[in-house]
Protein backbone atom coordinates (compact mmCIF):
# COMPACT_ATOMS: atom_id res chain seq x y z
CA UNK A 1 0.00 0.00 0.00
CA UNK A 2 1.17 3.35 -0.98
CA UNK A 3 1.09 6.23 1.58
CA UNK A 4 0.41 9.47 0.11
CA UNK A 5 3.24 12.47 0.48
CA UNK A 6 2.03 15.05 2.38
CA UNK A 7 4.64 17.74 0.49
CA UNK A 8 2.83 16.28 -2.55
CA UNK A 9 -0.36 16.99 -1.33
CA UNK A 10 0.67 20.00 -0.24
CA UNK A 11 1.98 20.93 -3.63
CA UNK A 12 -1.22 20.09 -5.67
CA UNK A 13 -3.22 21.69 -3.40
CA UNK A 14 -1.20 25.06 -3.58
CA UNK A 15 -1.79 24.49 -7.03
CA UNK A 16 -5.81 23.50 -7.05
CA UNK A 17 -5.98 27.26 -5.06
CA UNK A 18 -3.88 29.05 -7.67
CA UNK A 19 -6.61 27.44 -10.19
CA UNK A 20 -9.14 28.57 -8.23
CA UNK A 21 -8.15 31.87 -8.25
CA UNK A 22 -7.52 32.25 -11.56
CA UNK A 23 -10.94 31.72 -12.59
CA UNK A 24 -12.12 34.74 -10.84
CA UNK A 25 -10.33 36.65 -13.75
CA UNK A 26 -13.40 36.04 -16.23
CA UNK A 27 -15.50 37.14 -13.43
CA UNK A 28 -17.97 40.01 -15.56
CA UNK A 29 -17.72 43.37 -13.85
CA UNK A 30 -20.50 45.81 -14.58
CA UNK A 31 -18.62 49.35 -15.65
CA UNK A 32 -21.76 51.31 -16.38
CA UNK A 33 -21.54 53.27 -12.73
CA UNK A 34 -17.78 53.96 -13.52
CA UNK A 35 -18.17 54.79 -16.91
CA UNK A 36 -20.96 57.22 -15.12
CA UNK A 37 -18.42 58.74 -12.62
CA UNK A 38 -15.47 59.40 -15.29
CA UNK A 39 -18.06 61.03 -17.64
CA UNK A 40 -17.65 64.66 -17.20
CA UNK A 41 -13.78 64.28 -15.10
CA UNK A 42 -12.05 63.03 -18.49
CA UNK A 43 -12.05 64.41 -21.79
CA UNK A 44 -14.33 63.22 -24.40
CA UNK A 45 -12.81 60.97 -26.93
CA UNK A 46 -10.89 63.12 -29.83
CA UNK A 47 -12.64 62.33 -33.06
CA UNK A 48 -11.06 62.24 -36.30
CA UNK A 49 -10.79 66.02 -36.85
CA UNK A 50 -12.10 68.34 -40.47
CA UNK A 51 -10.51 70.92 -40.22
CA UNK A 52 -7.50 70.57 -41.97
CA UNK A 53 -9.31 69.22 -44.98
CA UNK A 54 -10.44 71.61 -47.97
CA UNK A 55 -13.68 72.57 -47.61
CA UNK A 56 -14.61 70.70 -50.86
CA UNK A 57 -14.00 67.73 -49.59
CA UNK A 58 -15.98 68.61 -45.75
CA UNK A 59 -19.12 69.13 -47.75
CA UNK A 60 -19.09 66.00 -50.17
CA UNK A 61 -17.59 64.15 -46.87
CA UNK A 62 -21.00 65.08 -44.76
CA UNK A 63 -23.17 64.45 -47.40
CA UNK A 64 -21.90 60.92 -47.61
CA UNK A 65 -22.42 60.36 -43.82
CA UNK A 66 -25.58 61.81 -44.03
CA UNK A 67 -26.71 59.67 -47.02
CA UNK A 68 -25.53 56.94 -45.13
CA UNK A 69 -27.67 57.87 -42.35
CA UNK A 70 -31.00 58.18 -44.01
CA UNK A 71 -30.10 54.69 -45.87
CA UNK A 72 -29.30 53.42 -42.79
CA UNK A 73 -32.44 55.12 -40.77
CA UNK A 74 -34.46 53.45 -43.58
CA UNK A 75 -33.29 50.35 -43.17
CA UNK A 76 -33.53 50.17 -39.39
CA UNK A 77 -37.33 51.24 -39.61
CA UNK A 78 -37.68 48.94 -42.66
CA UNK A 79 -36.16 45.97 -41.55
CA UNK A 80 -39.39 44.27 -39.56
CA UNK A 81 -38.31 40.49 -40.63
CA UNK A 82 -35.92 37.71 -38.92
CA UNK A 83 -32.30 39.16 -38.70
CA UNK A 84 -29.71 36.37 -38.88
CA UNK A 85 -26.99 36.63 -35.66
CA UNK A 86 -23.77 34.87 -37.01
CA UNK A 87 -21.59 32.97 -35.40
CA UNK A 88 -18.56 35.43 -35.01
CA UNK A 89 -21.31 38.11 -33.67
CA UNK A 90 -22.75 35.93 -31.03
CA UNK A 91 -18.78 34.20 -30.14
CA UNK A 92 -18.12 38.43 -29.78
CA UNK A 93 -21.08 38.94 -27.38
CA UNK A 94 -19.74 36.22 -25.28
CA UNK A 95 -16.26 37.21 -25.07
CA UNK A 96 -17.59 40.76 -24.48
CA UNK A 97 -19.69 39.21 -21.37
CA UNK A 98 -17.18 37.21 -19.84
CA UNK A 99 -14.21 40.05 -20.17
CA UNK A 100 -16.13 42.82 -18.47
CA UNK A 101 -15.91 44.85 -21.73
CA UNK A 102 -19.88 45.44 -21.62
CA UNK A 103 -22.20 46.64 -18.68
CA UNK A 104 -23.87 43.87 -17.13
CA UNK A 105 -25.62 43.58 -14.45
CA UNK A 106 -24.27 40.70 -11.57
CA UNK A 107 -26.88 38.24 -10.13
CA UNK A 108 -27.32 34.58 -8.94
CA UNK A 109 -30.76 33.34 -10.24
CA UNK A 110 -32.57 33.29 -13.46
CA UNK A 111 -35.68 34.34 -11.60
CA UNK A 112 -33.12 37.86 -10.63
CA UNK A 113 -32.11 38.24 -14.22
CA UNK A 114 -35.81 38.22 -15.44
CA UNK A 115 -36.59 40.76 -12.92
CA UNK A 116 -34.07 42.63 -14.09
CA UNK A 117 -34.44 42.68 -17.23
CA UNK A 118 -37.96 43.49 -17.26
CA UNK A 119 -37.21 46.36 -15.35
CA UNK A 120 -34.49 47.96 -17.82
CA UNK A 121 -35.92 46.52 -21.28
CA UNK A 122 -39.74 46.15 -20.60
CA UNK A 123 -41.40 43.59 -23.26
CA UNK A 124 -37.78 41.92 -23.82
CA UNK A 125 -37.63 37.57 -23.75
CA UNK A 126 -37.69 36.55 -21.21
CA UNK A 127 -34.41 33.40 -19.95
CA UNK A 128 -35.78 30.34 -19.39
CA UNK A 129 -35.41 28.24 -16.03
CA UNK A 130 -32.03 26.39 -16.46
CA UNK A 131 -31.33 23.56 -13.40
CA UNK A 132 -28.13 22.57 -11.94
CA UNK A 133 -26.53 25.82 -13.30
CA UNK A 134 -24.50 28.55 -11.95
CA UNK A 135 -26.00 31.78 -12.89
CA UNK A 136 -23.41 34.52 -12.91
CA UNK A 137 -24.67 37.52 -14.70
CA UNK A 138 -27.28 38.97 -17.20
CA UNK A 139 -27.53 41.94 -20.02
CA UNK A 140 -29.47 42.83 -23.15
CA UNK A 141 -27.99 43.01 -26.31
CA UNK A 142 -29.50 43.60 -29.99
CA UNK A 143 -28.82 41.87 -33.12
CA UNK A 144 -29.63 44.65 -35.73
CA UNK A 145 -33.44 45.80 -33.85
CA UNK A 146 -34.28 42.61 -32.92
CA UNK A 147 -33.90 42.53 -28.59
CA UNK A 148 -31.51 39.04 -27.24
CA UNK A 149 -31.44 38.42 -23.12
CA UNK A 150 -28.35 37.02 -22.40
CA UNK A 151 -27.06 35.36 -19.34
CA UNK A 152 -23.76 34.26 -18.27
CA UNK A 153 -23.70 30.97 -16.87
CA UNK A 154 -21.01 28.65 -15.22
CA UNK A 155 -20.69 25.32 -16.30
CA UNK A 156 -17.94 23.11 -14.26
CA UNK A 157 -16.52 26.51 -13.98
CA UNK A 158 -16.17 26.95 -18.05
CA UNK A 159 -18.22 30.33 -18.68
CA UNK A 160 -21.39 29.61 -21.46
CA UNK A 161 -23.13 32.46 -22.42
CA UNK A 162 -27.07 31.83 -23.08
CA UNK A 163 -29.11 33.97 -25.15
CA UNK A 164 -32.88 33.99 -26.41
CA UNK A 165 -34.96 35.51 -28.72
CA UNK A 166 -38.12 35.90 -30.39
CA UNK A 167 -38.08 33.02 -33.00
CA UNK A 168 -39.68 34.99 -35.13
CA UNK A 169 -37.09 37.57 -35.17
CA UNK A 170 -34.37 35.81 -35.57
CA UNK A 171 -33.01 33.39 -38.03
CA UNK A 172 -30.82 30.19 -37.82
CA UNK A 173 -27.53 29.90 -40.11
CA UNK A 174 -26.97 27.86 -42.66
CA UNK A 175 -24.87 25.62 -40.64
CA UNK A 176 -24.64 21.78 -40.24
CA UNK A 177 -27.21 20.72 -38.26
CA UNK A 178 -27.58 17.99 -35.22
CA UNK A 179 -30.81 16.44 -33.91
CA UNK A 180 -30.66 14.99 -30.23
CA UNK A 181 -33.97 13.64 -29.07
CA UNK A 182 -35.98 14.86 -31.81
CA UNK A 183 -34.87 18.54 -31.50
CA UNK A 184 -32.53 19.81 -33.83
CA UNK A 185 -29.83 22.05 -33.49
CA UNK A 186 -27.53 24.02 -35.94
CA UNK A 187 -23.77 23.95 -34.76
CA UNK A 188 -20.82 25.80 -35.47
CA UNK A 189 -17.74 26.63 -33.89
CA UNK A 190 -16.16 30.10 -34.10
CA UNK A 191 -12.68 31.34 -32.33
CA UNK A 192 -12.02 28.23 -30.48
CA UNK A 193 -15.74 28.47 -28.82
CA UNK A 194 -18.77 25.91 -29.77
CA UNK A 195 -22.07 27.49 -30.31
CA UNK A 196 -25.52 25.46 -30.72
CA UNK A 197 -28.61 27.35 -31.92
CA UNK A 198 -31.96 26.59 -31.81
CA UNK A 199 -35.61 27.03 -31.68
CA UNK A 200 -37.99 25.88 -28.84
CA UNK A 201 -41.46 26.86 -27.78
CA UNK A 202 -41.45 30.26 -30.13
CA UNK A 203 -38.50 31.11 -28.62
CA UNK A 204 -34.86 31.26 -30.57
CA UNK A 205 -32.24 29.83 -28.06
CA UNK A 206 -28.04 30.34 -28.99
CA UNK A 207 -25.55 28.79 -26.24
CA UNK A 208 -21.93 29.12 -27.03
CA UNK A 209 -19.21 28.43 -24.67
CA UNK A 210 -15.28 26.87 -24.98
CA UNK A 211 -16.44 23.34 -24.55
CA UNK A 212 -18.26 20.45 -26.83
CA UNK A 213 -21.06 21.27 -28.69
CA UNK A 214 -22.66 18.17 -27.37
CA UNK A 215 -21.80 19.42 -23.79
CA UNK A 216 -24.03 22.37 -24.89
CA UNK A 217 -26.77 20.34 -26.12
CA UNK A 218 -27.00 18.92 -22.67
CA UNK A 219 -27.41 22.32 -21.38
CA UNK A 220 -30.31 23.36 -23.93
CA UNK A 221 -31.85 20.02 -23.32
CA UNK A 222 -32.13 20.85 -19.55
CA UNK A 223 -33.76 24.32 -20.52
CA UNK A 224 -37.39 25.19 -19.30
CA UNK A 225 -39.21 27.39 -21.32
CA UNK B 1 1.98 66.69 -22.78
CA UNK B 2 -0.74 68.04 -24.71
CA UNK B 3 -4.43 67.77 -23.41
CA UNK B 4 -5.53 66.12 -26.77
CA UNK B 5 -2.44 63.32 -26.63
CA UNK B 6 -3.02 62.92 -23.09
CA UNK B 7 -7.15 62.12 -23.89
CA UNK B 8 -6.07 59.92 -26.93
CA UNK B 9 -3.15 58.31 -24.81
CA UNK B 10 -5.80 57.23 -22.13
CA UNK B 11 -8.88 56.35 -24.33
CA UNK B 12 -5.96 53.76 -26.43
CA UNK B 13 -3.93 52.54 -23.58
CA UNK B 14 -6.00 53.44 -20.06
CA UNK B 15 -9.57 53.19 -21.17
CA UNK B 16 -9.42 49.03 -22.11
CA UNK B 17 -8.36 48.23 -19.25
CA UNK B 18 -10.86 49.76 -16.76
CA UNK B 19 -12.88 46.37 -16.39
CA UNK B 20 -9.73 44.87 -14.79
CA UNK B 21 -8.99 47.57 -12.76
CA UNK B 22 -12.73 47.73 -11.49
CA UNK B 23 -12.38 43.59 -10.97
CA UNK B 24 -8.88 44.05 -8.94
CA UNK B 25 -10.67 46.96 -6.85
CA UNK B 26 -14.41 44.67 -6.60
CA UNK B 27 -12.02 41.74 -4.97
CA UNK B 28 -10.06 43.62 -3.14
CA UNK B 29 -12.63 45.49 -1.34
CA UNK B 30 -15.51 43.49 -1.58
CA UNK B 31 -18.07 46.04 -2.05
CA UNK B 32 -19.01 47.02 -5.55
CA UNK B 33 -19.58 51.10 -4.32
CA UNK B 34 -16.18 50.88 -2.83
CA UNK B 35 -14.93 49.27 -5.94
CA UNK B 36 -16.21 52.14 -8.06
CA UNK B 37 -14.86 54.63 -6.38
CA UNK B 38 -11.53 53.50 -5.81
CA UNK B 39 -11.35 52.67 -9.67
CA UNK B 40 -12.34 55.66 -10.78
CA UNK B 41 -9.80 57.55 -8.42
CA UNK B 42 -7.32 55.30 -10.04
CA UNK B 43 -8.55 55.87 -13.43
CA UNK B 44 -8.80 60.12 -12.92
CA UNK B 45 -4.82 60.00 -11.73
CA UNK B 46 -3.99 57.58 -14.71
CA UNK B 47 -5.72 60.45 -16.78
CA UNK B 48 -3.41 62.99 -15.47
CA UNK B 49 -0.17 60.72 -15.69
CA UNK B 50 -0.24 59.62 -18.67
CA UNK B 51 2.59 61.58 -19.51
CA UNK B 52 4.73 59.48 -17.52
CA UNK B 53 3.56 55.82 -19.00
CA UNK B 54 6.60 54.57 -20.25
CA UNK B 55 5.91 52.70 -24.01
CA UNK B 56 6.81 49.18 -24.32
CA UNK B 57 5.73 48.47 -20.61
CA UNK B 58 3.04 46.69 -19.00
CA UNK B 59 -0.20 49.21 -18.96
CA UNK B 60 -1.94 47.01 -16.34
CA UNK B 61 1.06 46.59 -13.76
CA UNK B 62 1.57 50.52 -14.32
CA UNK B 63 -2.66 51.21 -13.47
CA UNK B 64 -2.04 48.68 -10.38
CA UNK B 65 0.62 50.46 -9.09
CA UNK B 66 -1.80 53.61 -9.25
CA UNK B 67 -4.71 51.53 -7.65
CA UNK B 68 -2.12 49.84 -4.87
CA UNK B 69 -1.12 53.81 -4.33
CA UNK B 70 -4.68 55.06 -4.48
CA UNK B 71 -5.90 52.28 -1.93
CA UNK B 72 -3.24 52.84 0.92
CA UNK B 73 -3.90 56.51 0.67
CA UNK B 74 -7.50 55.53 1.12
CA UNK B 75 -7.25 53.57 4.05
CA UNK B 76 -4.94 55.78 6.10
CA UNK B 77 -7.57 58.49 5.60
CA UNK B 78 -9.55 56.70 7.59
CA UNK B 79 -6.98 55.84 10.26
CA UNK B 80 -6.36 51.87 9.24
CA UNK B 81 -3.00 49.86 8.68
CA UNK B 82 -1.75 49.29 5.65
CA UNK B 83 1.44 47.67 6.29
CA UNK B 84 1.13 43.73 7.24
CA UNK B 85 2.16 43.11 11.12
CA UNK B 86 4.35 40.49 12.01
CA UNK B 87 1.92 38.29 13.26
CA UNK B 88 0.05 38.02 10.08
CA UNK B 89 3.30 36.27 8.48
CA UNK B 90 5.74 35.18 11.32
CA UNK B 91 4.20 31.45 11.26
CA UNK B 92 5.43 30.88 7.57
CA UNK B 93 5.74 28.81 5.66
CA UNK B 94 5.90 25.30 6.42
CA UNK B 95 3.91 25.69 10.07
CA UNK B 96 0.54 23.91 10.14
CA UNK B 97 -2.06 26.67 9.50
CA UNK B 98 -3.75 27.64 11.82
CA UNK B 99 -6.45 26.36 13.42
CA UNK B 100 -6.13 23.97 10.22
CA UNK B 101 -8.04 20.81 10.84
CA UNK B 102 -5.37 18.46 9.63
CA UNK B 103 -7.67 15.25 10.11
CA UNK B 104 -9.88 16.31 7.10
CA UNK B 105 -8.85 15.17 3.74
CA UNK B 106 -8.26 17.02 0.36
CA UNK B 107 -7.95 13.85 -1.68
CA UNK B 108 -9.07 15.76 -5.12
CA UNK B 109 -8.39 19.43 -4.12
CA UNK B 110 -9.18 20.88 -8.04
CA UNK B 111 -12.39 18.86 -7.75
CA UNK B 112 -13.36 20.18 -4.44
CA UNK B 113 -12.31 23.70 -5.14
CA UNK B 114 -14.31 23.86 -8.12
CA UNK B 115 -17.31 23.52 -5.98
CA UNK B 116 -16.99 25.87 -4.04
CA UNK B 117 -19.05 29.53 -5.70
CA UNK B 118 -17.06 32.47 -6.65
CA UNK B 119 -19.07 34.12 -4.11
CA UNK B 120 -17.31 31.91 -1.29
CA UNK B 121 -14.13 32.36 -2.84
CA UNK B 122 -14.08 35.76 -2.56
CA UNK B 123 -15.52 36.14 0.34
CA UNK B 124 -13.02 34.26 1.80
CA UNK B 125 -9.83 36.64 0.16
CA UNK B 126 -11.27 38.90 2.06
CA UNK B 127 -11.01 37.80 5.23
CA UNK B 128 -7.21 37.45 4.60
CA UNK B 129 -4.31 39.69 5.76
CA UNK B 130 -4.59 43.44 3.02
CA UNK B 131 -0.72 42.64 1.95
CA UNK B 132 -1.92 38.84 1.57
CA UNK B 133 -4.93 39.24 -0.34
CA UNK B 134 -2.77 41.88 -2.52
CA UNK B 135 -0.13 39.20 -3.37
CA UNK B 136 -2.87 36.54 -4.32
CA UNK B 137 -4.81 38.80 -6.07
CA UNK B 138 -1.84 39.91 -8.61
CA UNK B 139 0.00 36.27 -8.58
CA UNK B 140 -3.01 33.85 -9.13
CA UNK B 141 -5.97 36.36 -9.93
CA UNK B 142 -4.50 38.52 -12.42
CA UNK B 143 -1.34 36.28 -13.58
CA UNK B 144 1.31 38.07 -12.99
CA UNK B 145 4.91 36.84 -12.25
CA UNK B 146 5.98 37.02 -9.12
CA UNK B 147 9.19 39.78 -10.41
CA UNK B 148 6.31 41.71 -11.87
CA UNK B 149 4.12 41.76 -8.79
CA UNK B 150 6.95 42.51 -6.59
CA UNK B 151 7.40 45.74 -8.53
CA UNK B 152 3.36 46.62 -8.25
CA UNK B 153 3.44 45.91 -4.48
CA UNK B 154 7.02 47.78 -3.89
CA UNK B 155 8.92 44.28 -1.63
CA UNK B 156 11.83 42.48 -2.37
CA UNK B 157 10.41 38.80 -4.86
CA UNK B 158 10.79 36.40 -1.96
CA UNK B 159 8.51 38.43 0.12
CA UNK B 160 6.05 37.94 -2.95
CA UNK B 161 6.82 34.09 -2.50
CA UNK B 162 6.61 33.71 1.03
CA UNK B 163 3.37 35.66 0.94
CA UNK B 164 1.75 33.24 -2.03
CA UNK B 165 2.67 30.37 0.21
CA UNK B 166 1.54 31.74 3.39
CA UNK B 167 -1.73 32.81 1.44
CA UNK B 168 -2.49 29.95 0.12
CA UNK B 169 -2.76 28.31 3.42
CA UNK B 170 -4.80 30.90 4.97
CA UNK B 171 -7.08 30.73 2.14
CA UNK B 172 -7.69 27.03 2.85
CA UNK B 173 -8.30 27.19 6.03
CA UNK B 174 -11.06 30.01 5.59
CA UNK B 175 -12.68 27.33 3.09
CA UNK B 176 -12.38 24.19 5.22
CA UNK B 177 -15.27 25.25 7.45
CA UNK B 178 -17.39 25.41 4.94
CA UNK B 179 -15.98 22.41 2.61
CA UNK B 180 -16.68 20.30 5.71
CA UNK B 181 -20.08 21.46 6.04
CA UNK B 182 -21.51 21.46 3.03
CA UNK B 183 -19.11 17.98 2.82
CA UNK B 184 -17.27 18.72 0.12
CA UNK B 185 -14.71 16.45 1.78
CA UNK B 186 -14.28 14.01 4.27
CA UNK B 187 -12.90 14.41 8.00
Amino acid sequence: MTEANPQENSLDLDEAIAGRLARLRSLPVDTSRLDQLLRGQIPERPHHRWTSWPRPFQAIAASVVLLVGLVGAFLLTASSGPVLASGIQMAQVHADIVAGRIPVMQVDSIAKANQMLADKSPGAPSLPQIPQSHVMACCMKSVHDKKMACVLLKDGGIPVTLSVANAADMKLPAVPTMTRNGTSYRVQSVNGLSMVMTERSGKWLCLIGAMPAERLMDMAELVQF
Amino acid sequence: MHEEQATKGFYNLVWPQRAAVLRLARLLTGSSHEADDLAQETLLKAFKKIGTFREGTDVKAWLFAILRNTRIDRLRAVGLKTEISLSDIAAEPAAPSEGGNQSVEWDHPQEVLNRFSDAQVIDAIQKLPEEIRWTLLLVDVEGMGHAEAAEVLQVPLGTIKSRVHRGHSMLRDRLLPVAVERRFVRE
